[in-house]
């Protein structure tokens, strides 16, 4: 099955064609420079770039994945969570191109898709639908989000612990700008943290010992930061590499002891966690929990390409293809936006 | 299109064909990338054609040091932290552009990356031209990082050799990640501070816990309840990061009956909790690029259908808040660090 995604939850221009899980397209405007993915947003220019780039983007994914709009199944697009007028515009393209083209219409949960993004598959690949057992576990690292669920089947969801102030993502990102690297630094943060020593300083773990809370917390430790640095001044470049170290190493080191707790603690039969979302693609977080796999004998899966753990297309894609198995099909003349939409509505 | 081997002429002859508006691929400390002048308009858009991206993407530009790049871009005081630290190096900082470069080089929202290479040959070239050169991959779009002259003529078409004018062979460079970008744009004090907000009834308390902040915001909001669906409530908070802002505003919705979850609204820029009339609306003008921005995310509406509003860094778009003075109850609240580690002082006022 042919399906043409489009993603604009956001403030990146994206649009992909898959067939099945198999990703044939995955085309991203990335913001102004590489790895600023998030910082200044003006929410009206937001609209205004996402209007002039979306066909561009749409015409290159169909191009590069030698395929015609004839040809496609279905048509796919994000409706939430996300930017509300940004999300509008791919939601009207899609809609549009939907009832030109006389295609299906597929609506696609952001969040679910960064959970689904691990069954995305290169082109080449022989391999057909890898098939999990479930229940499954499915975590999400990102920017906007931190949210661990168990997933009962593909479609429902059920929410075992989630950030109770920042994301992961946000708090990487908080803390690069804490320590003049700009924001969004996350990105920045890791490749600082890669020479630095991560026991140089002392910052205390989130709510440990109180895992059983199952959230994800990173308000105290973010103060604990600011404090440190205020003593730290003024900051050499070693004393940076040092401090991105130390804060990476709390903050990964909580979420790595709220998920053991939940495997543990729960019910054994789970036997994957499908990891997805832009944090995802950190080495250092990545060794962390196939270690933690290992431990708790869960097999651990991340998406085959750093490009499918931000915000994409293609998983929007991948995700439609499980639901058009479902049925799940939407009217062109009412799909609308869902800003707020939950993992589990 | 020629292809030269590295000697002691080769600055020169780049310089010639840059002089032109003509394309130059060069060896950096991450990758090969190609150079044209970034001041020459023609030259921009032959780069464009060849990188076969559409108009209106940036290019990085390298300079020779800190006091050229300050001829092109405005320097706050993070960006001149991290040139001392880190340049020259592989880090590319973003600043705020001063419109020196043709256009399509600086991003649609006026700003600009900078480079300075810690490679001679990349330095002599600038300084030689003296003017920038874009720094950018000599890639097309969506192709192979090239770290050889064969990846970059292997992954092109016929059509794109012929806009090269001249290639400089270093041989396989070490494989290496591409630049690390850091955008400090966010950090401009201008954008940070709107002047003084004059508050009746200044009161302060000290919070030592977040249990305490969040009793705090309670009270508040008991004050004020009365008010609820007759007239708009705005909770204008200000406060460094890590202050309590969120922590303030789940105080707020456990006051208000909600039972869903507050969190930061950083990257989402809004939350909306609660149900039918009990709603609350959190926002976070902390990314937002100007106060007229409060406008598309749908605030005048808000105020105009009397809902109750939390909004972190409020002093950023302290302009449209103020706005609504008089048809709004507006409660400016600060939040600062004190003296123990949990320790914050509060202080609230209503605007005049």
């Amino acid at each position: 099955m042919k399906i043409l995604s489009i993603d604009t939850s956001c403030d990146e221009t994206a649009a992909g064609v898959t067939e099945n899980t198999r990703v044939l397209s995955n085309i991203i405007w990335s913001q102004a420079f590489a790895h600023a993915k998030f910082g200044g947003v003006m929410p009206s220019l937001a609209q205004r770039m996402h209007e002039e780039r979306i066909d561009w983007v749409i015409e290159k994914a169909i191009r590069k994945s030698h395929t015609k709009f004839e040809n496609l199944d279905a048509i796919a697009v994000t409706v939430g969570p996300g930017l509300s007028i940004a999300l509008g515009v791919g939601i009207d393209r899609a809609k549009k191109l939907s009832l030109k083209y006389n295609k299906k219409l597929i609506a696609v949960n952001h969040l679910e898709a960064h959970v689904l993004s691990c069954f995305a598959q290169p082109k080449t690949s022989k391999v057909s639908v890898p098939k999990p057992k479930f229940p499954a576990l499915g975590l999400v690292v990102s920017g906007g989000n931190t949210i661990l669920v168990k997933i009962k089947k593909i479609g429902s969801y059920e929410i075992l612990a989630q950030t109770a102030d920042d994301a992961l993502g946000e708090a990487l990102d908080k803390a690069a700008r804490m320590l003049g690297l700009g924001y969004p630094g996350g990105a920045v943060l890791e490749k600082m943290a890669k020479l630095g020593n991560p026991e140089a300083y002392n910052l205390p773990t989130p709510i440990q010992g109180q895992e059983n809370r199952k959230i994800f917390t990173y308000s105290g430790l973010k103060t604990a930061m600011s404090r440190l640095i205020e003593s730290e001044k003024p900051l050499t470049k070693q004393k940076i590499y040092n401090l991105s170290s130390s804060f990476q190493n709390v903050a990964f080191s909580h979420l790595i002891r709220v998920c053991s707790h939940i495997f543990r603690s729960g019910e054994s039969e789970y036997a994957s966690l499908l990891v997805g979302g832009g944090v995802s693609a950190n080495i250092e977080l990545r060794k962390r929990l196939r270690k933690l796999g290992k431990e708790t004998g869960i097999k651990i899966s991340f998406p085959y390409s750093q490009k499918l753990t931000g915000d994409n297309a293609a998983m929007i894609g991948v995700t439609a293809y499980f639901k058009a198995k479902q049925g799940l099909f939407e009217n062109p003349t009412k799909l609308d936006r869902k800003p707020n939409a939950k993992i589990n509505d | 299109m020629r292809i030269i081997k590295k000697d002691k002429e080769t600055a020169i002859k780049a310089v010639e064909v840059l002089k032109k508006g003509g394309l130059v691929i060069y060896p950096t400390e991450t990758l090969y990338g190609i150079g044209a002048d970034a001041t020459n308009f023609r030259a921009v858009k032959k780069l464009t054609a060849y990188k076969n991206r559409p108009f209106g993407k940036p290019y990085s530009i390298a300079v020779t040091d800190k006091k050229m790049a300050e001829e092109y871009v405005e320097l706050n005081s993070t960006a001149r932290n991290l040139y001392k630290e880190f340049l020259p190096g592989p880090v590319t900082i973003v600043s705020r552009g001063k419109h020196k470069v043709a256009r399509g080089v600086e991003s649609e929202d006026g700003t600009l990356g900078i480079r300075i290479s810690d490679v001679k040959l990349v330095t002599e070239i600038v300084k030689k031209l003296a003017k920038p050169i874009t720094a950018t991959s000599a890639n097309a779009s969506y192709k192979k990082r090239p770290y050889s002259v064969t990846d970059v003529l292997e992954n092109i078409s016929e059509k794109q050799k012929k806009l090269i004018d001249l290639i400089i062979d270093a041989g396989e460079l070490p494989h290496k990640e591409p630049s690390t970008v850091i955008d400090t744009t966010l950090d401009d004090p201008v954008t940070l501070r709107q002047g003084e907000i004059k508050l009746t009834n200044k009161n302060e308390l000290l919070s030592r816990s977040e249990e305490n902040t969040k009793n705090i915001a309670k009270e508040l909001w008991q004050k004020y309840e009365a008010h609820m669906g007759k007239r708009a409530i705005v909770f204008a908070l200000q406060g460094e990061m890590g202050a309590g802002k969120t922590i303030f505003t789940k105080g707020l919705a456990q006051a208000m009956d909600i039972r869903e979850l507050v969190t930061s609204p950083t990257f989402a820029l809004e939350n909306e909790y609660g149900t039918g009339s009990k709603k609350l609306f959190h926002f976070d003008a902390w990314r937002l690029e100007g106060p007229s921005e409060m406008h598309s995310l749908g605030f005048d509406e808000l105020i105009k259908g009397n809902k109750v509003l939390s909004i972190e860094w409020a002093e950023r778009v302290s302009s449209v808040i103020r706005q609504f003075d008089d048809s709004a109850i507006i409660v400016w609240v600060e939040l600062k660090f004190g003296k123990g580690d949990n320790d914050r002082l509060i202080s609230w006022g209503v605007s005049k």
